[in-house]
């Protein structure tokens, strides 16, 4: 099943229309304020051809669809080195009407269903889910190994914590401290334990969008049939896939809520109580997938007129998702209301934040290319001065901290619930160890 | 591709990642936007690919370049450079040939505040080395194709008209000292830089002649005459305060405004009018931005939709728009720009929309600073490009606005060019007005064959049209067919150019498509 | 060659008026302030138009004679540049070709041919309000397009956009004989043509993808002959107030003339040493040397122009962002305008003066210059100084916008005393040298320097500049021997 919100004519009109012009390659123009921090594509950063920007990528739908060039390794290698951060489109979308983001996900469904994706090492996870309902080749059942006993759930609760497969098998200390947070401001909420599976994210995102699908409707039935009323996500990924990616190919009753957009609520409404000074010096990293992506494709029911010869407007406008309404206040909130702690921002932020280059699969098939762009934002987080850097992303997490390590930096990394905790007084838990990540 | 061993050399000069020969990228390297309808012009398929170059090289210094360039020769490849690559000029001629991607020359070798200049590699963009420059209280000329691009670019190869011209002139004009690596291999550094002991980048200029003078023209050689590696250009004081926060989100930036910037538009009526007014308004060197467009325009320099254009009805009805924007650094200087501007719209006439009938979102301002008006020009079909491109007089300029309306109305009635009424036309001034250029930004469809096809023929015409009226040299006389038409009607100028292609290029390895190339070569290609 | 072939040659082409061998004309040209010692002509020919101007290079091609241009008749050469270097060389005289074409206030721009002095265009410019950009208080009997071809910096640099200004389009002859337009005069269309559709031949660059004007400027009439050329023109001020500021610590004012000009506040605007703006004033030497001696050792003028019904208006905020920056910079000067008249000193910076100003101390002098970026300006004043006593000027002039600076080095002496002669000959060799040993650079090398000069530039930029001049004067017929160009 394909979805109509990006339909193949529209696909096949947009390839033919990039102007080359390189604007994909960098943050809106407005916002540069330095040669360092001018740059919105790690893919074009680390390999620095043509075709790895977001415009090159169009071009090589293009060359694809005309048979000029074939699905080989070379183009699926190109392809896939790409972590779907969605900034290239951000940027092109100031103006144009082009959708590079959508474009290069529709070309990876093309070289999946050819036989040219997604990379092996993808495929090996994605079976990997299938089999245990998640990416990390760990048993089913050690998906709940991180509940302790004195964790209050409610059964009844029409609240569900959904936990999501890294915070439950990689980075606990998130899941831990949110779980903390809720039972500490007095929230119901229950979690779906061995009835959760991989929200598909990481399938998605290669291109093989029919096991995507056979996860969303697992997902789906299984908290439907609950008669949950609202589904709230810790990891970036996880809510953006039911937010964005579930709700355009099936509708659903409940609400999805991000941690941070129920924390900045709770705080506000004297459920949570931050008492204790925090005096850091913080930045914080806008997850690709809970800012700029976390964007609701809107229905339209309009029509595409003729104005005059070659010219064609929706009426009423169609609205383009341009990260406009991604979630970036709330964490912010969260952290200026901290006692003590100061936030001092990177130069990219919020939908024009430099993605952290572990997303669409690319930790798996390209770790080095991960790890290079982690140290890359690692160094401008470096250049603001601050002890920590800040997100609210598990897998975001796991990659930034791979590259503080790496780069031997002096940065501290924490999810902000693990901050909240601390202004809470309550020292978040942590593992020593650092496994590797993926498969 | 190339050959085993050929590559092996190509490879032992910037390394195995850094030289690419394979299907997929050479073809990605091949599309270019325009280049349907210059395959259309040379009787080609229409297609927006150019012939597929051998590989795609990414050298990181001076001395890579010129052992690339080296190797060129002894292969007999052709090469074609490109930084951003913006534009059906940066593709190769033949298949035989080799792409140097600039991207890896990135830095911003000096700032010298003190004697006003930066110094450049070809992959710092506009947008960045504004930014730098900004921290000094600096402005770059940025051209307007938009801060996207690269100065290193716009100032040695390409063109070089800006919104800011009024102020900071054209690209051109704004050279000091250049490393060059000549198609031979060798490394011409021009003036200053030139010197044996204590070289520096502060003149472009002798000892004597200066070679500058084949460097470039009103337009660039576009890579047919070699890479420039560095280049020192000019930097012009930052025009306001140097705040540049823009908060909120895309598009429609909360962008702060400089206490001292305002914008006018104004109607001038008629093309006489326009033509007093425009004068009057340079000549007293007030303008950061003056430039006059169509009405079509002027509502997309305030729209970031195509819908949003049909907000734009306060615009609706002007006849002769023109954008004038000040800036100051002083409530001094403000108060008295602002004076002589309240003097003159008296004096003349005039009143101004902006404030009045219509309030531009504050992120109108940070493109204007940021020169990212032009970029506004996609926002109708996606395809666009310029005809015309002549420079000398704003009568000049006029006369041929005039002149080509019938032409290009033409071509709105057979429905493949965008209705702009016959009028879209950009016109800004130089230097406080001492010369001005015109041209006639042209919307069509690049996916439509009859939208490419006329937009060719167009293209055309109007060329023939200033052959035939004496309205100057337009923008993209370039290569050999047009250099040869155009050579013997103004002073053969086409012979010295081939002289000068000839005496540096011998072996004729550096592209020369958008160029010209020397006799031998283009005798070969009309066999 | 045959000499009498030649000159008859000539006569056809020119009238036999306006041909000579006379030898006491010819040695008028055989000798210049210079040190240069060089051949003398073999004939002056004075062309009166552009088609006998083709005519003789086409001509001087087919018999392998060299000539050099010269645009003025009067004696005062400087640079050893229009001396011959071969005795083979005839001299190519265009003072006849002195008209002013058309002056066009429009379009802010003028028309000349190559004989057109100061004297003759200054007035002529300021009755329709116009005026040149002038170097600093011209001779009158100088050539306007020829100080315009040599590059000669211009005292307001907030409007020298690019070196090459004033200097727009140019007719000329190539070295080959054939005649070329460049910028925009190119066409399409003739001139006439051109003007009929509204240019004014603004435009210098081009035609195309080549900027011919730029080799033809410096190039000391070694790869083209121009007759005529366009010059870009500004608006004369109403009101003009004069600055006058001194200091014994030229760092200081450099300082703040960088200010000034970064931010576009002035209008004229340099730097001299007390004995320079003494000549620049005064008249005689005991006044000259009387006057430098109340004067401080480094003098800032500057020039603040307002046009107009705001003229005053204008003056009043340069004014007051100018005090903003003296203080902000913790600058004190103060206006020594009380020491000189200010309208004498406007007069040398608006009009001509009628003999060299640089000639009233002492009757003869060598003018050392070159470019110099800002923080070398003082590393190579003091090694001048430490080596030249006294009756030495100097003049700093920044130019294109303050990217780079003139520094000009006016050694006075008696012509008429031998020793001295040699001495200052040597000397101006020996600091010369030094200079460029230390970066500074001689971008319009004359005469003698100018060997020393292409030494210290890199081998592939005369290799460059050698195929130019094969590509525009390939027999080496125009001004042979000058820059690099060597027999």
């Amino acid at each position: 099943m394909t979805t109509d919100h990006f339909p193949e004519e529209e696909y096949q009109r947009m390839i033919k229309r990039c102007v080359r012009c390189s604007v994909c390659k960098w943050i809106p123009q407005v916002q540069i304020k330095s040669q360092k921090y001018a740059s919105a594509c790690p893919a074009i950063d680390i390999y620095n051809y043509h075709p790895y920007s977001g415009g090159g990528k169009i071009i090589l739908a293009l060359a694809y669809e005309m048979g000029r060039i074939k699905p080989t390794e070379e183009l699926r290698d190109i392809v896939y080195k790409c972590t779907e951060c969605g900034n290239c489109a951000i940027a092109c979308k100031y103006m144009n009407t082009l959708e590079p983001l959508e474009i290069i996900m529709r070309l990876r469904e093309k070289l999946v269903k050819v036989g040219c994706g997604p990379m092996p090492k993808q495929q090996e996870y994605i079976e990997v889910v299938k089999k245990l309902n998640n990416p990390y080749n760990e048993p089913h059942k050690k998906r709940t190994d991180w509940i302790s006993d004195d964790i209050k759930l409610d059964p009844s609760a029409k609240m569900l914590y959904y936990v999501g497969c890294t915070s439950s098998y990689r980075r606990k200390e998130i899941a831990i401290a949110t779980v903390r947070i809720l039972n500490a401001a007095g929230v119901n909420f229950n979690i779906l334990k061995d009835d959760e599976f991989c929200c598909g994210s990481p399938i998605l995102r290669t291109g093989e969008i029919n096991t995507f699908e056979e996860f969303m409707n697992k997902n789906l039935d299984m908290i439907e049939s609950k008669g949950i009323e609202t589904v709230v996500f810790s990891c970036a990924g996880c809510y953006d896939t039911f937010k964005v990616d579930y709700n355009l190919r099936r509708k659903y009753n409940f609400k999805v809520l991000h941690t941070t957009e129920l924390f900045d609520m709770l705080i506000d409404s004297g459920q949570l109580k931050l008492k204790k000074d925090v005096p850091l010096k913080v930045t914080y990293h806008d997850p690709c997938h809970l800012g700029r992506n976390a964007e609701r494709y809107e229905d339209w029911d309009g029509e595409t007129i003729q104005l005059m010869p070659l010219v064609s407007i929706n009426i009423p406008p169609k609205s383009k998702r341009i990260g406009t309404k991604g979630v970036y206040d709330a964490p912010r909130n969260i952290l200026k209301k901290i006692p003590g702690l100061e936030l001092i921002e990177m130069e990219r932020i919020q939908e024009y934040a430099y993605c952290c280059g572990a997303g669409a699969g690319v930790k798996s098939a390209f770790p080095d290319m991960a790890l290079k762009t982690a140290k890359l934002r690692i160094e401008e987080a470096e250049d603001t001065d601050a002890d920590i850097l800040v997100s609210a992303c598990p897998f975001c997490s796991t990659n930034l901290q791979d590259g503080i390590q790496d780069s031997g930096s002096k940065l501290k990394y924490y999810d902000i619930s693990e901050l909240i905790l601390i202004a809470m007084d309550i020292e978040p838990k942590r593992s020593n160890k650092t496994t590797n990540e993926v498969i | 591709m190339l050959k085993k061993e050929i590559l092996k050399e190509f490879q032992d000069i910037v390394g195995s990642e850094n030289i690419d020969d394979g299907d997929v990228m050479t073809n990605a390297y091949a599309y270019n936007w325009c280049i349907e309808f210059v395959n259309y012009m040379e009787g080609k398929d229409p297609i927006p690919f150019s012939p597929v170059p051998k590989a795609v090289i990414l050298p990181s210094t001076t001395e890579e370049v010129q052992k690339i360039v080296q190797l060129c020769n002894k292969y007999e490849i052709q090469f074609k450079v490109q930084s951003t690559g913006l534009g059906p000029w940066n593709q190769p001629s033949t298949d035989n040939s080799i792409i140097l991607d600039m991207r890896r020359m990135n830095k911003i070798v000096k700032i010298d505040v003190k004697n006003l200049y930066a110094v450049v590699e070809s992959y710092v963009s506009g947008a960045q080395l504004q930014a730098e420059a900004l921290k000094y209280g600096l402005n770059v000329h940025m051209p307007g194709a938009g801060p996207m691009t690269s100065p290193l670019a716009s100032h040695t190869s390409m063109a070089g008209p800006g919104f800011t011209s009024p102020q900071t002139g054209h690209s051109a004009r704004n050279v000091l000292g250049t490393e060059w690596v000549l198609p031979s291999g060798e490394i011409l550094r021009l003036g200053s830089i030139g010197l044996k002991s204590n070289p520096d980048w502060f003149s472009g200029d002798g000892p004597g002649p200066s070679l500058r003078g084949i460097m470039r023209g009103w337009m660039g050689t576009k890579s047919g005459l070699g890479v420039f590696t560095r280049v020192a250009i000019k930097l012009f004081p930052y025009p306001c305060n140097t705040k540049f926060i823009a908060r909120g989100h895309a598009p429609m930036y909360d962008f702060e405004i400089p206490d001292f910037i305002r914008a006018y538009v104004v109607d001038c009526g008629n093309f006489k009018n326009l033509e007093k007014i425009y004068l009057r308004i340079n000549e007293e060197e007030i303008a950061l931005i003056c430039s006059h467009m169509s009405n079509f325009a002027i509502m997309a320099i305030f729209s970031y939709t195509i819908e949003s254009l049909m907000d734009k009805i306060a615009f609706g009805g002007i006849k002769k728009p023109l954008l004038v924007v000040i800036a100051a650094r002083t409530k001094r200087e403000f108060d008295y720009k602002q004076k002589v501007i309240d003097l003159l719209m008296e004096e003349l006439n005039l009143t101004n929309i902006i404030g009045i009938k219509y309030d531009p979102p504050s992120n109108f301002y940070a493109e204007c600073l940021r020169a990212n008006l032009g970029y506004h020009g996609f926002i109708a079909t996606g395809g666009f490009q310029s005809t015309k491109g002549q420079c000398d007089t704003a009568a000049l300029c006029i006369r041929t606005e005039k002149k080509n309306i019938p032409i290009k109305k033409n071509y709105i009635k057979r429905e493949v060019i965008v209705n702009d009424f016959g009028e879209g036309a950009w016109m800004t001034s130089y230097e406080s007005g001492h010369y001005f250029h015109m041209e006639v930004p042209t919307l069509y469809d690049q996916t439509s064959l009859e939208s490419v096809k006329g937009m060719a023929e167009y293209m055309e015409l109007s060329n023939q049209l200033d052959l035939l009226k004496h309205l100057g040299i337009p923008f993209f006389i370039e290569g050999d067919k047009l250099h040869d038409e155009w050579g013997p009607l103004l002073m053969n100028y086409n012979k010295w150019l081939r002289k000068i292609k000839e005496a540096f290029d011998p072996n004729a390895v550096s592209d020369s498509g958008f160029y010209i190339s020397g006799k031998n070569q283009s005798d070969l290609k009309n066999e | 060659m045959n000499e009498d072939i030649i000159f008859t040659n000539l006569a056809k082409i020119c009238g036999t008026k306006n041909v000579s061998k006379d030898p006491k004309i010819l040695i008028k040209y055989s000798k210049d302030l210079s040190f240069f010692k060089g051949y003398p002509p073999l004939f002056i020919v004075w062309p009166s138009n552009t088609q006998e101007v083709e005519k003789i290079l086409k001509f001087a091609n087919q018999e392998k004679f060299s000539v050099i241009p010269v645009s003025s008749n009067s004696n005062y050469r400087l640079h050893g540049d229009t001396i011959p270097h071969n005795n083979n060389c005839g001299i190519l005289d265009l003072s006849k070709m002195n008209k002013t074409i058309s002056i066009d206030r429009k379009n802010r721009v003028v028309m000349i041919e190559p004989g057109v002095t100061f004297a003759d265009i200054i007035p002529k410019l300021q009755q329709k309000g116009l005026r040149l950009l002038l170097p600093l208080h011209p001779t009158g009997t100088k050539s306007v397009v020829s100080s315009a071809l040599e590059r000669e910096p211009i005292i307001i640099p907030r409007y020298h956009w690019d070196s090459s200004d004033p200097l727009l389009c140019t007719e000329l002859i190539f070295g080959t004989g054939d005649l070329f337009r460049t910028g925009t005069a190119a066409g399409p269309g003739t001139i006439k043509q051109q003007k009929r559709s509204g240019q004014a031949q603004v435009n210098p660059m081009g035609p195309t993808q080549f900027s011919p004007f730029r080799l033809i400027q410096g190039s000391q009439g070694s790869l083209g002959v121009v007759t005529w050329a366009t010059l870009k023109l500004e608006l004369s001020p109403t009101i003009q107030k004069l600055y006058h500021y001194q200091s014994s610590d030229i760092l200081e004012l450099l300082e703040f003339q960088y200010e000034l000009l970064k931010y576009r506040l002035c209008d004229q605007l340099f730097i001299l040493n007390n004995l320079n703006l003494a000549c620049l004033i005064k008249q005689v030497p005991n006044e000259i040397r009387d006057f430098a001696e109340h004067l401080n050792k480094w003098n800032l003028i500057y020039v603040l122009s307002g046009r107009g019904k705001l003229a005053q208006d204008k003056i009043s905020y340069l004014e007051g962002d100018i005090n903003d920056i003296l203080k902000e910079k913790k600058l004190k000067f103060s206006n020594q305008s009380n020491l000189i008249q200010e309208e004498s000193i406007l007069k040398t910076l608006n009009e001509a003066t009628p003999n060299s100003w640089r000639l009233r101390l002492s009757g003869a002098y060598q003018d050392l210059f070159f470019l110099s970026s800002y923080e070398k300006i003082t590393i190579f004043t003091n090694l001048v100084e430490k080596q030249i006593y006294s009756d030495l000027g100097i003049y700093i002039q920044p130019i294109n916008q303050g990217t780079s600076y003139h520094c000009e080095f006016d050694i006075y002496y008696d012509p008429n005393n031998n020793n001295l002669v040699d001495n200052v000959k040597d000397k101006f060799l020996e600091i010369s040298k030094q200079l460029m040993d230390l970066g500074a650079f001689f971008s319009r090398p004359y005469g003698i320097l100018a060997k020393e000069a292409y030494t210290h530039q890199s081998a592939e930029n005369i290799n460059a500049l050698k195929k130019v001049k094969k590509i525009f004067d390939p027999n080496n017929i125009l001004n042979p021997g000058v820059l690099c160009f060597d027999n």
